[in-house]
């Protein structure tokens, strides 16, 4: 049974959030947080709910260059934040798909740190603090804006990547970085993706990493598949380094012309496809997930090679296509699940579920973070 | 007085790890009376040494039926007094888990037992021309689960990011002995909650980590070392503040003071700084060889714009460990001029390290206490170290006083009151300057979660000891 709200509202303060969701615990109403307004997943349940847009909690509070660090309003757009961060030489290296449209707030409920985490380290990894209203409108806190803080347990972990589940997140403070001067993206193609994952276990080996690496079905029309490569640095270490990376290949890469329209192209591509599912699995096991994945004939595969982390867009899902391209996956220690369901409330498929006890876990923080259970539409999708 | 265990405890618990791993003789319980954090000493009732997972389960199983606390400790070098026995409890050592249990080069994956030693593992991964990054200076001693319990760090997590970015995974011994497996690198973390990135950091109060999974890196081709001696302190913190702000991105940036200089070159481990400069200042840069110099040289023109006397740079291993020496043994050589040291930590805005250090001195001076400085200053990361002598009352309390006084001035410079060695025992009453008692109330839940009766730890971290009882 798919829900839809009663209606939206657009709080400004974080007085307002928590005024929200003490009134939804005291009238049983539930809380659907969203930033940036894209399709929402569809909500299982029969009960009432309210959608709660964080768009007004707009801009940046403080950024100190000299610090690395910045802290934006949670509904602030990324391109607002890449703006004020590029003024002064700074960059913030997440590349989840079309990041720019994203807030501050939702990318980091969301936690996609896209490919670039191989040279950087994960979105969780970057989020120095938070504040965030509970389910039943306790403000907190979380962290702070220094690179280094374990004053008490790290309850950001746990947020990042909550996708909703725990508490509205009402602001956020990252750790940003130095612009790199070269950004250089190097292209190897063949006619079958299967045929670039010996090339994508060498570069994995390699001596030198790369700050990404991701095979792609397609970059464009009438391209064949692809590994993309990007290196950071200054022009002397990205010359080195494509040097190295060629000899410990035995191949010449092709260098892309435009760095930043192939980057976009592949970080893009099909991430709003009707179904999107993300499967994840050692890089071991690439080609294997490769052929799992193949059998459900996707649309688009993309896959950053470091963690062998996929995303596989679907004009429709066929549940047990579904259901066994899971088992596949999981035999290989690894997991499948749904990133955006279809427009029309289809069933996808069963796809990957913690294990039982660490359900337990998750249930249990989940009580602490909502004891009323108001944030049940962002968990129903589970 | 510590109560001894009843004879049935103790033979439970030598059925399951053997005789030898039970430890209750006084004299043998000595050296677990304290970890790094010398101050405080409390003797343990007991001290057991499980093997395997399977044994830390039966041992936790044991003791929370008799409902006696649980104190893991690892090598006992924390900071914090996190493995500081508790007057009822049993201290569960992990030293005969110190097994490597698989290299896995191809995936660049480490699986260990938690009783491993930080530098082993860098070592044992080297033929692969693989290292494990987090380097906590105490790491030719210090355990992985140690580690992971305090979220550590190290010079080089400035560039490489601290413990919780290279745990993948992790088995750990709940309360009621539930083994439970979290995470693990081929999983997609984002379908849950991240439960791994939760248990880094616990400070042992959730539970026993009894296998860790970790993320290795390429070893860097090339590494440049420089020293810059300066005047003050004032000199130094800006040489960082430019070298930071120029974009680059050094691999450490590390200062030591006057007072820790003189202790070094006083000490057997002279490293040849010169005793009259205010701070030295070690930068370090690694990677591809191709851009080490430029990187070297840009620092090194920072270091004399911002009004460096002399800069030293290292060409070969042998000139870099020099230069690292002094850094390295601050620790060790201050031992050696009071009969104790209290190590703090605290982190602030990089931006504001030079007023930051400017009040301490003052603090210092106030107290009458000697404060030396070593620490990691490319993330604001400060260790003032306070010297004393723990037989003169008088003396710790102007000790604690000045303590809490620096405490509240990082706070209030915008940064917490512990950047890396974590809140233990020595912290918890800080813990109300960085947390409200909603949040706080938070973080006792969050922990009631993965041990409701409070076995693991009980009375560190959180402040007010009455609710924890
Ligand atoms: C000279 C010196 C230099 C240091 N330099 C640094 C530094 O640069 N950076 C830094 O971060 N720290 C540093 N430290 C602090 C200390 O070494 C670290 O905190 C280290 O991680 C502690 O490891 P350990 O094995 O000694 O743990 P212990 O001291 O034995 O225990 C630390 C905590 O971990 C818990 N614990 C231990 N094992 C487990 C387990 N398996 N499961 C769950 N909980 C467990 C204990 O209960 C305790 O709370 C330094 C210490 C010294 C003495």
């Amino acid at each position: 049974m798919t829900a839809t709200p009663e209606s939206v509202v657009h709080p400004s303060s974080d007085a307002e959030v928590a005024e929200i969701m003490i009134d939804a615990s005291r009238e049983g109403v539930g809380i659907f947080p969203l930033s940036s307004g894209h399709r929402a997943h569809p909500v299982r349940g029969e009960r009432p709910y309210l959608e709660l847009s964080t768009t007004r909690l707009d801009g940046i509070v403080e950024y100190e260059p000299a610090d690395l660090t910045l802290t934006a309003r949670a509904g602030t757009s990324l391109a607002t934040i890449d703006e004020a961060l590029r003024a002064h030489g700074q960059w913030a290296p997440f590349d989840p798909p079309n990041v720019g449209e994203r807030s501050i707030g939702g990318l980091a409920a969301v936690g996609d740190s896209g490919p670039l985490w191989m040279g950087y380290g994960e979105l969780r990894n970057h989020v120095l603090g938070m504040t965030v209203v509970t389910g039943d409108g306790r403000m907190l806190s979380l962290g702070g804006r220094v690179v280094k803080n374990v004053a008490g347990y790290d309850l950001l972990k746990p947020m990042v990547g909550s996708r909703g589940s725990l508490a509205v997140v009402t602001s956020v403070c990252l750790r940003v970085y130095p612009e790199p001067s070269v950004d250089r993206v190097l292209l190897l193609r063949r006619d079958r993706l299967s045929d670039l994952v010996a090339a994508a276990h060498s570069v994995g080996t390699a001596p030198v990493m790369p700050v990404s690496s991701v095979l792609v079905d397609r970059t464009g029309v009438n391209e064949s598949p692809a590994l993309v490569i990007r290196l950071h640095g200054v022009e002397e270490t990205v010359g080195a380094d494509q040097a190295s990376l060629e000899g410990h290949l035995g191949i010449v890469f092709e260098q892309a012309p435009s760095a930043t329209a192939l980057c976009t192209a592949v970080r893009d591509r099909g991430a709003t496809s009707n179904v999107v599912l993300v499967a994840s699995a050692l890089p071991s096991a690439l080609s294997e997930v490769i052929r799992a994945l193949e059998r459900l004939e996707p649309e688009t595969i993309v896959a950053d090679t470091y963690a062998a982390r996929f995303r596989v867009g679907l004009s429709q899902a066929d549940p047990e296509a579904v259901g066994n391209a899971r088992a596949s996956i999981e035999r290989l220690g690894g997991t499948l699940r749904v990133a955006r369901f279809p427009a029309d409330g289809a069933e996808v498929g069963p796809t990957s579920e913690p294990s039982p006890a660490e359900k337990d876990l998750i249930i249990g923080i989940e009580k602490t973070f909502d004891p009323m259970g108001v944030l049940w539409p962002a968990r129903s999708r589970r | 007085m510590t109560r001894p265990l009843a004879p049935d405890v103790v033979r439970g618990l030598t059925e399951i790890v053997g005789a030898a791993n039970v430890i209750t003789d006084p004299d043998r319980l000595l050296v677990y009376e304290s970890d790094g954090l010398s101050a405080y000493r409390v003797s343990p009732r007991a001290v057991v040494l499980p093997g395997t997972s399977d044994e830390v389960a039966a041992v936790v199983t044991l003791l929370h039926l008799e409902g006696i606390e649980i104190v893991p400790r690892g090598a006992g070098t924390g900071l914090s007094g996190g493995a500081l026995p508790t007057p009822d409890g049993v201290v569960v050592g992990t030293a005969r888990m110190n097994r490597i249990i698989e290299i896995d080069p191809e995936n660049r994956l480490a699986r260990v037992q938690p009783g491993v030693i930080n530098a082993r593992l860098t070592e044992a991964t080297q033929p692969y021309g693989l290292f494990y990054a987090p380097d906590p200076s105490s790491q030719s001693t210090c355990t992985l689960g140690g580690n992971v319990a305090e979220n550590s760090g190290g010079p080089h997590c400035l560039k490489y990011g601290v413990t919780s970015r290279y745990v993948t995974g992790l088995t750990v011994v709940l309360a009621g002995g539930r083994i439970v497996k979290l995470g693990g690198a081929g999983r997609d973390s984002a379908g849950g909650l991240d439960l791994v990135g939760l248990f880094v950091g616990s400070e042992g109060c959730f539970g026993i980590a009894t296998e860790i999974e970790v993320r290795l890196l390429p070893i860097a081709e090339g590494v440049r070392t420089l020293l810059g001696i300066f005047e003050t302190m004032e000199a130094a913190g800006h040489a960082v503040t430019e070298i930071m702000g120029s974009g680059l991105l050094p691999a450490a940036v590390e200062i030591i003071d006057r007072a820790t200089i003189e202790a070094v070159e006083a000490s057997i481990f002279a490293a040849g700084y010169p005793t009259d400069a205010g701070a030295a200042l070690v930068v370090e840069f690694d990677g591809t060889e191709a851009g080490l110099d430029l990187g070297a040289d840009r620092a090194e023109k920072c270091c004399f714009e911002a009004g460096a006397r002399e800069v030293r740079r290292a060409t070969s291993e042998a000139e870099r460990a020099a230069l690292w020496k002094g850094r390295k043994k601050a620790f060790g050589a201050m031992g050696r001029i009071a009969p104790d040291l209290l190590v703090q930590d605290a982190t602030v805005p990089r931006t504001k390290l030079p007023e930051v250090l400017a009040r301490i001195a003052e603090i210092g001076e106030r107290y009458d206490l000697k404060i030396a400085n070593v620490f990691h200053a490319g993330d604001g990361n400060l260790h003032p170290n306070i010297l004393f002598d723990r037989k003169n009352a008088e003396e710790l309390d102007r000790v604690e006083r000045a303590s809490t006084e620096i405490m509240h001035l990082c706070v209030d410079a915008g940064g917490t009151i512990t950047g890396e060695h974590g809140v233990g025992i020595d912290k918890r009453g800080y813990m109300s300057l960085v947390h409200n008692e909603t949040e706080l109330e938070m973080l006792r839940s969050v922990r009631a979660v993965f041990d409701p009766d409070r076995l693991f730890n009980r009375g560190k971290v959180l402040p007010d000891p009455l609710a924890e009882t």
